[in-house]
């Protein structure tokens, strides 16, 4: 890995190092092999603790997981044997067989899937609406109200947590749009507080309001009307930071666990953060059931994951960068 | 440059002589202009509807309901009624509030720091040694996708008393008879900043990278060529780069810990004696379990009070910088 870092055998380049490059008629002396192989020395011991430390974490970061795969292929009472074994004498896919048959696992997963794919286009679209508003059209009291979104930006989800569910069960007990349609334990009353987040509304003002401002004027002139400007010249050129936004929202929130906790206790509506953290009894626990749902819930997240790894990190840098 | 149109001579009226023309009095103008200014609030307000009223719905109002509630009593269950500041003289009175408080700016205090720290070590390490420097951002990255309560979960299994792998470790290597992590006090807070540190670890790892690699690498030369070596290099160079990106991320960093909960509920649930108990479990605890309303809603104001008056000492610190720099 290391061994390639020879940056005195560079040739035909000039660089600034070259200032200060020593004569060929010193490199002859011994004085000169002495100091290249201590040049050497150091930035091989450097780049080797450098590599050590990464790999340190690297392990720190993968290796809890890799831990879970020997209690999810053994039975919960093989754990506590003495002297402990990390590789199961007689692996069994029980544990996941109980999860697929005893545990209502794969509702849970469609409702995560439905919760976090309808926040994401519900978000994406009330705030692309929003930020074409704010970036590109005039009207009476604009700043003052982007003013007044912009300043909920910083309000703690947590803080809210009791009125929004308030908030919640009062609509849901409203005549026409409350229940079936709206209220705790439905989706909506699921999905919609959670799409409130000023961070995409503010993210998509700033991407379209960076868009050369003669291609909205030619589209005017031509007699598009707004709704047409936005969906026939805007949306296409924002595509990546549409991308890139849905990435975000979605991250944030299939693993929440707090909303969904309090806004959908019911069996049927239960999505998988809260299915998952039912297993774990007061009591008695499942050890095994419960590290073959932990990985069940992690793997196809990583497959995805590892194809559009790209866009995942620039969506989680988005959120923080963009501001 | 082409040439400006000649109005003067061109037949179209200017100044005086164009207002006289312009044949609206001073009211029909101002009715027109009502009417265009109506015309584009109704063209605004069909692109603004949606989200506003979701926003209106289930952020500011519940803003103004949190602070409303925190005056009264009751209202989940039983009716409400108004207590006047009764609520907040709890607050300020309850010992298992303070407890709460002490623990979480503890944790807050604790976890950024080490994160940061660790962070900002293994960005410089991946800054200076490129090689392999997708598979590091890739593999620190991967805790980031495990929600917190499946990272809660992981690190159960790392901690248990009877298989944890710390223990096993421990146990067979040095015959110590193991630490029950979850089971007593200071270790309990320490585990819950262990997950919490795992998970974000990665990212602002990702984030100190991409601001390390904002720094103009003429500046770095330059440095070098004046005999400016490793850690000084960088106090001088880089840490001025990254300052209002760090002071940012204080400001992330803060939102986000004080409304830990998720890894809290699922490893101790308040530990052992209120050891781990937090703001947010507080509230979870008050408004869900006890129907004691008054008091989670004056915890919620002063849990957003709290963190805004951080956000702000924080965007000051960030002003201070700035003029300073000029």
């Amino acid at each position: 890995m290391f061994l390639a870092f020879r940056p005195w055998k560079k040739e035909g380049k000039l660089n600034y190092m070259d200032a200060v490059r020593p004569k060929e008629s010193l490199k002859s002396s011994p004085s000169y092999a002495r100091g290249k192989s201590r040049y050497i020395f150091a930035n091989r011991f450097r780049a080797l603790f450098a590599y050590l430390v990464l790999l340190f974490f690297v392990a720190f970061a993968v290796g809890p997981v890799l831990y879970l795969i020997s209690p999810a292929l053994r039975d919960s009472i093989s754990l506590f044997d003495y002297p402990p074994k990390i590789i199961p004498d007689e692996p069994t896919l029980d544990n996941f067989r109980f999860l697929f048959d005893s545990t209502r696992y794969l509702s849970w997963a469609l409702n995560t899937i439905i919760y976090a794919a309808g926040t994401t286009i519900i978000s994406l679209f009330t705030n692309v609406l929003a930020g074409y508003a704010f970036a590109r059209l005039q009207f009476p009291g604009r700043n003052l109200l982007f003013f007044l979104v912009l300043s909920t930006l910083m309000v703690p989800v947590a803080a809210v947590l009791a009125p929004t569910y308030l908030m919640v069960r009062e609509i849901g007990e409203l005549p026409i749009i409350g229940r079936p349609f709206f209220g705790l334990d439905t989706y909506l009353g699921l999905i919609l507080p959670c799409t409130v987040s000023p961070l995409g509304v503010f993210m998509m003002r700033q991407f379209i309001s960076t868009l050369p401002v003669g291609l909205y004027e030619a589209a005017r002139l031509d007699g598009a009307s707004e709704w047409r400007i936005l969906f026939k010249i805007v949306l296409p050129l924002i595509k990546p930071a549409l991308v890139v936004l849905g990435i975000f929202v979605f991250m944030i929130t299939w693993a929440n666990f707090l909303w969904p906790l309090v806004a959908a206790s019911g069996d049927d509506y239960r999505v998988l953060t809260v299915g998952i953290a039912s297993l774990k009894g007061q009591f008695v626990t499942h050890w095994g059931v419960l590290a073959a749902a932990s990985l069940m819930t992690l793997i196809p997240v990583t497959i995805v994951f590892l194809f559009f790894q790209k866009w995942f990190v620039q969506a989680s840098m988005a959120g923080a960068l963009k501001q | 440059m082409s040439k400006s149109p000649d109005y003067f001579n061109s037949g179209v009226p200017t100044g005086q002589e164009a207002w006289a023309k312009l044949e609206l009095s001073s009211q029909e103008y101002r009715k027109n202009a009502s009417r265009y200014r109506l015309r584009y609030l109704t063209r605004a307000s069909g692109f603004l509807a949606p989200y506003m009223i979701l926003w209106l719905a289930f952020l500011a109002i519940p803003v103004g309901w949190a602070i409303f509630l925190s005056f009264n009593d009751g209202g989940v269950l039983d009716p409400r009624y108004w207590v006047g500041f009764d609520n907040w003289a709890r607050t300020f009175d309850d010992s298992e509030l303070t407890q709460v408080v002490i623990n979480t700016s503890l944790f807050v205090v604790l976890a950024i720091t080490i994160v940061f720290g660790l962070a900002i070590f293994l960005a410089s390490l991946i800054n200076n040694h490129r090689r392999g420097e997708n598979f590091f951002k890739v593999t620190l990255y991967f805790p980031l996708l495990a929600p917190p309560i499946l990272g809660a979960m992981i690190w159960h299994f790392m901690l248990h008393f009877d298989f944890g792998i710390v223990n096993l470790i421990t146990r067979g290597l040095f015959g110590w008879e193991g630490v029950n992590f979850l089971g007593k006090n200071p270790t309990a807070l320490f585990a819950i900043i262990a997950v919490e540190i795992w998970r974000g670890l990665g990212f602002w790892v990702l984030f100190y990278l991409a601001g390390l690699q904002s720094v103009p690498g003429e500046l770095l030369e330059a440095a070098k060529l004046d005999g400016a070596r490793g850690l000084r290099r960088f106090i001088r160079i880089s840490v001025p780069v990254l300052r209002p990106l760090f002071l940012f991320a204080l400001v992330i960093a803060i939102i986000m810990n004080f409304q830990l909960f998720d890894s809290v509920k699922i490893l101790t649930d308040g530990g052992p004696r209120m050891g781990t108990a937090t703001i947010v479990w507080f509230i979870y605890r008050r408004m869900f379990a006890f129907q004691d309303t008054g008091l989670a809603f004056s915890a919620s104001v002063g849990l957003l009070i709290g963190t805004m008056l951080l956000t702000l000492l924080c965007f000051w610190l960030l002003g201070r910088g700035r003029k300073r720099e000029s």
